[in-house]
């Protein structure tokens, strides 16, 4: 458990490594131990076999690119554009974005290293196995998806939190609702919306709500044209289904 | 002589600068060389927003950050004539959340650290029982999860209440998570129950345990840390919970505190930037944390500790291992109390609304947390942040020492860089 080196060993710049793991966001003017971070990233990225970028600043340039976000970025990627230090070495990078990087999806990625198996990357780089699916996927909501009813507020357990708390989950990947937090839940599972923080634009803007026209998102879920999904969504919200649109439990009332 | 030394194994970067004269240190100055901006990021933000920026602050105490900011939302709807009446519940779970942060930020700072390096200390090879803090640590964040749906940087606590609407069911598997890490942290730290461990009177009462716990206090005095790292003997608590009262020691005398005479000025850092602000109460250097918490608890082992060894880094150390203790009881007693039917969330008008500024402090693990905000329009016109290293581990010059610098006087470099540990240092909080 005792790490093998120290730190002002590691800056050195002598030593190699099969596995680089950068966390933060890449900011060329930064210096850590005395030693710009720049010489230091790319002693070890060539010698390194495979380049994690863990979470979304070292993915994309995540929450930290906005205090400088003239000159700070990924390691690979700016926003969604190859223009990060590393695009040379770009075969070697494997993003594992989200804020903060789940901790089974770094477990996940090292022991497929270590198995010698291949990872499957989408365009951002990112493990498919992780991040096929859409952070939708497994909400204990999604019933209400499916009905078009929204929740009529925070802190409820019945709802969907698409249509106006702000959640991107039917726009995000990630494995967030499969996988789960902590092995026991997720955000939208507790009534938060999902922030959409695996994807290169995170930190958007006005995280707790939904940006509608005529009180339909503006955004439609992942792939699924706009006209499509208004069609379909006018259809179930035709539906009023009762025993979607009540309590689902009235601890007060029901004795 | 001069002699930098990097501190690692920290959240951020850190480096202290020794002048040794006669092999011991005449005085220290700490730097923290990496500015992040936080601040900043977070001016014209909307409101709401900030809920989910500034639990990145930290990846360590992100939970504490949350509150804070929740408080200092609803202290500026409150200032702007719009107060805000929390259900029991939803204040319940937040402190629940809460204090299981803590508890895994002093699991993970004993077994990471604190153990680990005094046994680099004393050169004694030693276990290496690093997984035992993170098992634990493991078992809180679940517990956290269940309301606030992951650890770390959950934004579940929201204007007028939290986000989440347990039913029995998640109170009951908090429940279970906490009886499993009592039972993990009895058996495998302290060697003894709770209970028994809390009615301790005296330090002598170490002798008949054989667990980790009595082999670090035995260490600590080993190591002469009874003697060694004393602050100024001044205590800051800020934080209104259900464990803590806004209160500062002298010695033992508790007085009355207000926030508005918490001030911040840059650190004094002559051998390289640093980006860190010092923060003071009435221009004094207080110490903050588990033992300032613990102080003012009245628990009889720490007022018999005290009294022997004053706020010596052995005091400091188990401080910490009391506070672990007693935080792990009040969990089970907030959690016994929720009642599920009450509401989660209490309406409020539109943020828009809301032209004022707010303040929320929170006592988080290390002290004191101050977070500011001015909103106008729904939007942040401007942010501060204190956090509590700001306070132990500020740099000011050798007439008027922090508390970390006073308390690495005269010792040995290595002497000096474990008391430097005691204190828990957050370089990402502090130059946030």
């Amino acid at each position: 458990m005792e790490a093998q080196y120290s730190f002002e060993e590691i800056v050195r710049c002598e030593l190699s490594c099969d596995v680089l793991v950068f966390e933060g966001t890449y900011d060329p003017l930064m210096v850590r131990g005395d030693v710009p971070l720049k010489k230091i990233l790319l002693h070890y990225a060539k010698s390194a076999k495979t380049i994690i970028a863990a979470g979304s600043c070292a993915s994309f340039g995540g929450m930290f690119k906005a205090s400088a976000p003239e000159r700070n970025s990924g390691i690979l990627f700016d926003l969604e554009e190859k223009k990060g230090p590393l695009v040379a070495l770009e075969e070697k990078v494997i993003n594992l974005s989200g804020c903060p990087i789940h901790p089974e999806w770094i477990g996940y990625t090292l022991s497929m290293i270590a198995h010698k198996k291949e990872i499957l990357l989408d365009d951002l780089h990112r493990p498919l196995e992780l991040y096929a699916t859409l952070a939708h996927h497994g909400c204990t909501r999604n019933e209400y998806f499916e009905w078009k009813v929204d929740a009529k507020g925070f802190g409820l357990k019945e709802g969907c939190l698409f249509y106006e708390q702000g959640c991107r989950a039917p726009m995000t990947h990630a494995s967030c609702n499969k996988i789960l937090w902590n092995e026991v839940s997720s955000k939208t599972r507790i009534g938060t919306p999902c922030f959409g923080c695996t994807e290169a634009d995170f930190p958007r803007q006005n995280l707790f709500s939904t940006k509608t026209n005529m009180s339909i998102p503006q955004e439609t879920p992942l792939g699924v044209p706009k006209r499509s999904y208004l069609t379909m969504a006018g259809i179930a919200k035709t539906f009023h289904i009762e025993r979607l649109e009540g309590k689902l439990i009235d601890y007060k009332t029901t004795r | 002589m001069i002699t930098k030394q990097l501190v690692e194994q920290i959240e951020g970067e850190a480096s202290v600068y020794f002048d040794i004269k006669n092999e011991k240190v005449d005085f220290a100055t700490v730097t923290f060389p990496h500015f992040r901006g936080m601040e900043s990021i977070l001016e014209t933000k909307p409101a709401l927003d900030a809920l989910v920026i500034t639990p990145r602050v930290c990846g360590i105490c992100g939970h504490a950050h949350l509150m804070a900011t929740v408080r200092a939302l609803e202290d500026a709807y409150k200032n702007s004539g719009y107060e805000v009446q929390l259900t029991q519940k939803a204040k319940l779970i937040r402190e629940f959340t809460l204090v299981m942060e803590m508890i895994q930020n002093h699991l993970k700072w004993l077994y990471l650290v604190i153990i680990p390096e005094l046994n680099k200390l004393l050169h004694y090879d030693g276990q290496k029982s690093t997984l035992k803090g993170a098992y634990g640590a493991s078992l809180a964040s679940k517990a956290i999860a269940l309301f606030g749906g992951q650890w770390p940087h959950s934004s579940y606590m929201i204007p007028g209440g939290i986000t989440s609407d347990p039913t029995h069911i998640e109170v009951m598997q908090a429940h279970h998570h906490l009886q499993e890490l009592k039972s993990f942290f009895e058996k495998e730290s302290l060697g003894t129950t709770l209970e028994t461990f809390l009615s301790f009177e005296s330090c002598k009462d170490f002798h008949a345990l054989d667990s980790d716990i009595a082999t670090l206090e035995k260490h600590l005095i080993e190591a002469d840390m009874h003697q060694k790292g004393f602050a100024h003997d001044r205590f800051l608590i800020l934080g209104e919970h259900t464990f803590s009262e806004r209160t500062k020691l002298k010695h033992t005398r508790s007085f009355g505190v207000d926030i508005k005479f918490v001030t911040t000025k840059p650190s004094f850092s002559p051998y390289e930037k640093s980006f860190a602000y010092n923060a003071l109460y009435k221009n004094d250097y207080y110490e903050t944390g588990p033992l300032a918490r613990m102080m003012s608890s009245g628990l009889p082992i720490i007022k018999n500790m005290h009294r022997r060894f004053k706020d010596s880094a052995y005091s400091r150390v188990l401080a910490r291992v009391f506070e672990l203790s007693f935080m792990l009881q009040h969990a089970t007693k907030l959690l016994d109390k929720i009642d599920v039917a009450e509401d989660s969330v209490v309406s409020l008008v539109d943020i828009k609304k809301v032209w004022a500024t707010g303040i929320g402090v929170v006592e988080a693990p290390r002290g004191p947390l101050i977070h500011k905000v001015t909103i106008e329009d729904g939007i942040i016109k401007n942010y501060t942040i204190i956090t509590p290293t700001q306070f132990n581990i500020g740099s000011d010059t050798k007439e008027k020492p922090t508390s970390v610098q006073h308390a690495m006087q005269r010792l040995t470099k290595e002497d000096a860089l474990f008391v430097f540990r005691t204190f828990d240092v957050c370089s990402v909080c502090t130059t946030h």
